[in-house]
């Protein structure tokens, strides 16, 4: 099937409000790349740039969703965030971490699968930098008790972080931003990733258990340490445990079922977090709002009113133009090349300005593959579908290729350092880029077998 | 009363280089006073020129893993862990655990500067300072005590 660019008579003009908005754009993600200036400052200078040389209005900016700010994914992002600075105090993480190394009965090799398949499972239904940084400090701590090297741990950590995340529609930023974008609701996401992630998940058990397998090891004597913890020592605060635990099942009941309830995933998400504070009975709200990670939170709004910018000069549709003079309308071609492209370049960048570029991208490109339709009917075209998921397998398990691919993965580098055990980049990568290569292989032959030849 | 007053002279330095397990060794051996106090804090020169402090509760604040600053774990460590810990971090350059912003009094300085500054930091020595910023002696809460012993009951205290 092969759609010949019709669309591509529909006119846009290469003047200077493009080449300005082009260049704007360009010069942002090379510093961002760089490293040199933190991302959030240029991301928000980047996209002042925009309004004051009025490639965007303020009002497109502000209020018009294919151009500016995506609230839905801010107050998703803000939501979870509150939820999580209230819940954090109470103990409830360490709970977990240290009852999980119980149940590994102080083996080391039982520990690092059980405590790989808890990160996963908690950065599926919170966010992975949460997660690690959560985890991170009670691993080094189980380390030192064992005497056995925690870099190993912290690497596997990392990465199943990463292939957890990506399973649901809250679990990574790339599936948060394409659901919002492409209107997929949560059991979508449900639906069509979890399996995979499911499968990834027992393929990097799999791969632990044959790089590790007798290599870790530890003396009887030193289990004994792990099993003499007591882990409801961890528990600080018992009632807000409580509580955080009922509107953290409450908000994820409201996620599974906020299609069929017609609410967005952000209002569930602030509606939780507005519960657990009015919960919470504090009258100081401040320490628990100052912690939401505003440098995050304001580069999301830079990054989309940088992009709309350049959707607005049509830099965007002609990118897409480009793609599909390569994919000739391919469908199979497109989804694999989305998903490859995407790995790689989320191995080397940020998936997230990744992200926010391609997503417009993609919707362009199916406007001149589907003229005719508009609305939900073209961004869930049956036949888009598979692309969108393409996106979101690559762009999440790209994260693994090296250790500046993923945000969990730099929290894990830096902390390792702190505690004076340096990984390498390189090391890293020797972990990482062979998993990222194996998961998105088998993501590559799921998405060709289950969207292209099974068709269901 | 001045700094310079009540000061005792600096015997034993250290250097940046020097690993943990050594300064450890010279804090253990080195008297000052009379000779019958132990030391519980050394400064550390550079080419004679003073880089950082270094007291017994920064050694504790190297040896206590971060990962223990980060979160509450202090409930699951282990018997012979601070041992543990200890060997592990012994050849640390001392560069890395010093106090680097370190207080300081000029020798000139009243005995009131030097108390508000003990308190205000919550210190127990302050190396005293020269015109050309070089290490004439340190002067201990001990020291700052003993002029109040002094002023009370001996000289102008009795009434």
């Amino acid at each position: 099937m092969t759609h010949e660019v019709a669309a591509a008579s529909q006119p846009f003009v290469m003047d200077t409000t493009f080449w300005t908005a082009t260049t704007i754009f360009l010069i942002s993600y090379v510093v961002i790349i760089s490293e040199k200036v933190h991302k959030t400052v240029v991301a928000l200078f980047a996209a002042s740039l925009m309004l004051v040389l009025k490639i965007l209005s303020q009002y497109e900016a502000f209020h018009v969703e294919e151009l500016g700010v995506d609230w839905n994914v801010i107050f998703l992002l803000i939501g979870m965030m509150i939820i999580i600075n209230l819940m954090r105090p109470t103990g409830f993480f360490e709970y977990i971490a240290i009852k999980s190394a119980k149940a590994g009965k102080g083996d080391p090799m039982r520990i690092m699968i059980i405590f790989a398949v808890v990160t996963a499972v908690l950065s599926a239904l919170l966010d992975n930098v949460t997660t690690v940084l959560l985890l991170a400090p009670v691993t080094l701590l189980i380390a030192d008790a064992l005497e056995v090297d925690p870099i190993p741990f912290l690497i596997v950590e990392a990465i199943a972080s990463n292939i957890g995340g990506t399973a649901t529609l809250i679990g990574d930023p790339p599936n948060i931003m394409i659901a919002s974008k492409a209107k997929l609701n949560f059991m979508d996401f449900i639906y069509n990733l979890t399996p995979i992630v499911i499968v990834l998940m027992v393929v990097l058990l799999l791969v632990i258990k044959l790089v590790f397998g007798r290599k870790l090891k530890t003396r009887e004597e030193l289990k004994q340490r792990i099993m003499q913890m007591n882990e409801k020592e961890a528990i600080k605060d018992p009632l807000m445990l409580k509580k955080s635990l009922f509107v953290l099942g409450l908000v994820l009941v409201g996620f599974v079922f906020h299609g069929t309830l017609e609410l967005q995933p952000a209002t569930v998400a602030l509606f939780g977090a507005g519960l657990l504070l009015l919960l919470s009975g504090t009258h100081e709200p401040h320490h628990v709002l100052a912690e939401v990670e505003w440098p995050t939170i304001f580069f999301f709004i830079g990054l989309f009113i940088l992009v709309g910018g350049v959707v607005k000069v049509g830099l965007i549709k002609w990118m897409s133009l480009k793609m599909l003079a390569l994919t000739q309308g391919n469908l199979l071609a497109t989804s694999m090349i989305v998903m490859w492209f995407s790995a790689i370049a989320s191995a080397i960048v940020d998936n997230i300005p990744y992200v926010a570029t391609m997503n417009p991208l993609i919707i362009d490109m199916a406007k001149q593959m589907w003229p005719q339709e508009t609305g939900l009917a073209l961004l869930r075209h049956p036949d888009l579908m598979p692309i969108w998921w393409s996106l979101a397998l690559g762009a999440c398990l790209g994260g693994n290729g090296s250790p500046i691919g993923a945000s969990a993965n730099v929290i894990v580098v830096g902390m390792a350092e702190k505690a004076g055990q340096k990984i390498s980049f390189m090391r890293f990568v020797a972990y990482g880029f062979p998993i990222m290569l194996l998961t998105v292989f088998i993501s590559m032959i799921y998405v060709w077998l289950r969207y292209y030849v099974l068709n269901f | 009363m001045k700094a310079k007053d009540i000061m005792e002279p600096v015997k034993e330095t250290l250097t940046p280089e020097t690993t943990l397990k050594e300064a450890v060794n010279s804090m253990r051996v080195a008297r000052r006073g009379d000779g019958r106090v132990g030391v519980k804090g050394m400064i550390v020169l550079d080419n004679g020129k003073l880089a950082g402090i270094i007291s017994i509760k920064d050694i504790l604040k190297a040896i206590i893993p971060s990962y223990m600053t980060l979160t509450e774990l202090g409930e699951f460590t282990w018997d012979g862990m601070l041992e543990q810990m200890a060997k592990k971090v012994a050849d640390r350059k001392v560069e890395e655990i010093m106090t680097r912003n370190v207080i300081t009094v000029s020798e000139d300085a009243p005995l009131m500067e030097c108390a508000d500054l003990v308190v205000k930091h919550g210190l127990h020595r302050l190396p005293v300072l020269d015109r050309d910023k070089k290490v004439v002696g340190m002067v201990y809460i001990r020291d700052l005590y003993q002029a109040i012993v002094q002023a009370l009951f001996e000289k102008g205290g009795k009434r």
